[in-house]
């Protein structure tokens, strides 16, 4: 019988060890059946160890930590790896795996048309970001948490950037990379000011309020790179140029969550600023309703996506700055399911269709009713409808912020739910119903890809009613009851699908006014241009300056300490003539002066 | 004799060497100025060792022969090569190592 710790470091290392082989041994990454056979062994592996986790866990519900010391200071131990299972990663390192296997076993029939020895190094990939996420999820302190963080970050740069020929894709991969870059340096400098002030880098420690507050908002821009939050979104809609399934697994249901990790994990170090708290709900809920709104407007299916994560990331972080980590992490778990669901099957369409583009969709329900069917399901999940999934996750985040009494969130939250519905409700009505548009014969998807989405389906349909379970593994209290939040917010949702039917179920040519307003408002932008302007005209500027003090200040003390000693050597060396008398005379005078001095003394 | 006049014998003849090694422009002179203000030295300690009347002076003065004569081996041998490659024995030849 092996220990839950054992369990962990298996589901830890066996992704590791198939990244490892697979980027090791070029034969075998060359071979189809191998790189595949060799992931989804790792990923089955790493899922079958999570569940026993899990299993473990929940039989004592006492938190387990195995560590090895890593780095010392001053002899003592400064830096433990290892793993640390608790209420949150025990569950996390289950629906990480899922989600990933799932995503694995699609992407074997989406990445069909690819070279072998390519799809070798999409596997690799995959298995290193698996390994990568298990580690971010058992981190034991902040410290390797931030080690994983990184990692996923570099995975996602190499997913994204997958089709490295198509500059679109490089730019899109780079743009990534450097936006979640710039936010990493908050949660270094956290963590610099979290072991500056307690010596260590543990999320329990206790802080005194004013540099609680430093740190959890550094913390907190680490969190909005990651998890795509408003002003630093920009990143994720361009992320969108990967393959489907990575877009399923990165970029929806598990790295962008990573940052909503991140602030339950360190929730104790957040309940001690409460302002921080305060700054996220706003901030959150502001997300949610901006994302939301740019979703409605999006002609790309993975984009209308892709927005929709950006919202939905957003309600997590509003639920856990209303001061309910559980609310937030129980809909990050629902979110995962039906985001990869959802994910999945627009793979599934965009592979039968061959655009992205929802003007080549149309019609779609009659060629791939299975496809329909779970696609459907997800975007009722996600829209919040009662009974699924979704739903008890959305309304416990919205009744702890009614709760709170914040209600310029709550409104912002409310007014989402409904865009939720409408922008679902327009991909729904586009793709799937009123006339063809695309020649070709569009079918349901082959065994490989129809598994994962059925798969999915399961849990975005049931999750939501293991909610106090999942409540219960950290210790909190959850029982589903009805409430006029609740009410309110279903029968928005339920409002959203109904305006979406009346606008978009004849397929008008062109869409109604406001709607070309806000695409005009989102053609323009802004964010983007924002951060093209401070590049400019600020970073470049500063950048100017900074250059011609190292040029002309900085340098020039070099180089004239260096034309000192040259100037001055070449003149002392003309004493050096080469003739033997000059230097007789000069040890003569030498001789002289030395006795002269002897006998004055 | 006294202890003055051999001191100054010898120092007359340290200035004649000196005056030989600053006015000489040929190496063997230059060698021989050497040999004189050595012996000048020498001179020194075979007289204090006389006047004094203990005998390390004069084994210095020895051991101090026998250096000399290793001195003008290597001498010679230098002056030897000067005038294979310049066909004369003129030191300021020897330059070939000015800045």
């Amino acid at each position: 019988m092996m220990s839950t710790a054992s369990w962990a470091l298996m589901a830890l290392f066996a992704p590791a060890a198939a990244a490892l082989i697979l980027a090791v041994v070029a034969p075998l990454r060359r071979r189809l059946i191998f790189s595949v056979g060799i992931s989804l062994l790792g990923v089955i592996t790493s899922l079958a160890s999570a569940i026993m986790v899990v299993v473990g866990y929940a039989a004592n519900l006492v938190p387990v930590e195995l560590t090895v010391p890593w780095l010392t200071s001053a002899g003592r131990p400064f830096l433990d790896a290892g793993v640390h299972i608790d209420g949150i990663s025990a569950p996390m390192l289950v629906v990480v795996a899922f989600v990933a296997l799932c995503v694995q076993i699609f992407s074997i029939g989406y990445l069909d048309d690819e070279k072998a020895p390519s799809l070798g190094r999409y596997f690799a990939y995959q298995s290193l970001f698996l390994f990568s996420m298990q580690l971010l999820v058992l981190a034991p302190n902040l410290m390797q948490l931030f080690f994983g963080w990184e990692m996923v970050g570099a995975t996602s740069y190499l997913l994204i950037g997958y089709w490295y020929a198509k500059p679109s894709a490089a730019r899109a991969a780079v743009k990534a990379f450097w936006i979640t870059k710039l936010a990493d340096m908050g949660l270094l400098m956290g963590l610099i000011l979290l072991v500056q002030n307690t010596g260590g880098f543990s999320w329990t420690a206790h802080l005194e309020p004013g540099i609680a507050t430093a740190i959890t908002l550094l913390l907190f821009v680490a969190v909005m790179g990651k998890s795509a939050q408003f002003p630093l979104h920009i990143w994720l809609p361009d992320a969108m140029e990967g393959p489907t399934p990575v877009s399923a697994l990165l970029h929806a249901a598990t790295m962008v969550a990573a940052g909503v990790f991140l602030v339950v994990r360190a929730d104790p170090l957040f309940a001690q600023a409460p302002d921080t708290r305060m700054f996220m709900a706003y901030l959150g809920a502001g997300s949610a309703l901006f994302a939301g709104l740019l979703a409605l407007v999006q002609t790309d299916l993975k984009r209308v996506l892709a927005y929709s994560t950006c919202s939905q990331l957003g309600y997590m972080l509003a639920g856990i700055g209303a001061g309910s980590a559980t609310a937030g992490f129980f809909h990050l778990t629902t979110h995962a399911f039906f985001k990869a669901l959802l994910f999945l099957a627009a793979g599934a369409i965009i592979h039968a269709v061959g655009s992205n583009e929802l003007s080549r969709m149309g019609g779609l329900a009659k060629k791939m009713p299975m496809t329909a069917f779970v696609f459907i399901l997800g975007s009722l999940s996600l829209a919040g409808v009662p009974g699924l999934a979704g739903f008890f996750s959305k309304d416990l985040i919205l009744e702890t912020v009614v709760e709170q009494q914040l209600w310029l969130p709550a409104v912002a939250l409310m007014l989402t739910a409904f865009l939720t519905a409408l922008y679902m409700g327009r991909v729904i009505l586009l793709a799937f119903f009123g006339p063809r548009v695309s020649e070709g014969h569009p079918h349901d998807p082959h065994f490989a890809m129809a598994l994962p989405l059925l798969l999915l389906a399961i849990p975005s349909l049931a999750v939501g009613y293991f909610g106090h379970w999942i409540a219960g593994l950290s210790g909190n209290e959850y029982s589903f009851h009805i409430t006029t939040t609740g009410i309110v917010a279903s029968s928005l949702g339920l409002a959203g699908f109904g305006f979406s039917w009346v606008i978009w179920r004849k397929h008008p040519a062109e869409e109604p006014a406001p709607m070309r307003a806000l695409a005009a408002f989102a053609k323009r932008a802004w964010v983007d241009n924002a951060y093209r302007f401070i590049y400019r005209r600020g970073l470049l500027l500063v950048a100017s300056w900074a250059a011609w003090v190292d040029r002309y200040i900085v340098d020039a003390l070099i180089n004239a300490c260096g034309a000192l000693f040259i100037g001055g050597a070449g003149r002392a060396r003309r004493i050096q003539t080469g003739n033997v008398r000059d230097y007789l005379f000069a040890v003569s005078l030498g001789a002289l002066c030395l006795t002269a001095w002897g006998l004055w003394r | 004799m006294n202890l003055q006049a051999c001191l100054l014998l010898s120092s007359g003849l340290f200035c004649v060497g000196l005056y030989g090694l600053l006015t000489r422009r040929n190496a063997i002179g230059i060698l021989l100025s050497i040999e004189v203000m050595a012996n000048a030295a020498n001179l020194n300690f075979v007289a204090f060792s006389r006047y004094s009347g203990a005998g390390y002076g004069q084994v210095f003065a020895l051991f101090v022969l026998a250096l000399t004569v290793a001195e003008v081996a290597v001498g010679l041998a230098l002056v030897m090569a000067l005038f294979r490659s310049h066909r004369d024995a003129l030191v300021e030849l020897a330059s070939a190592f000015r800045h």
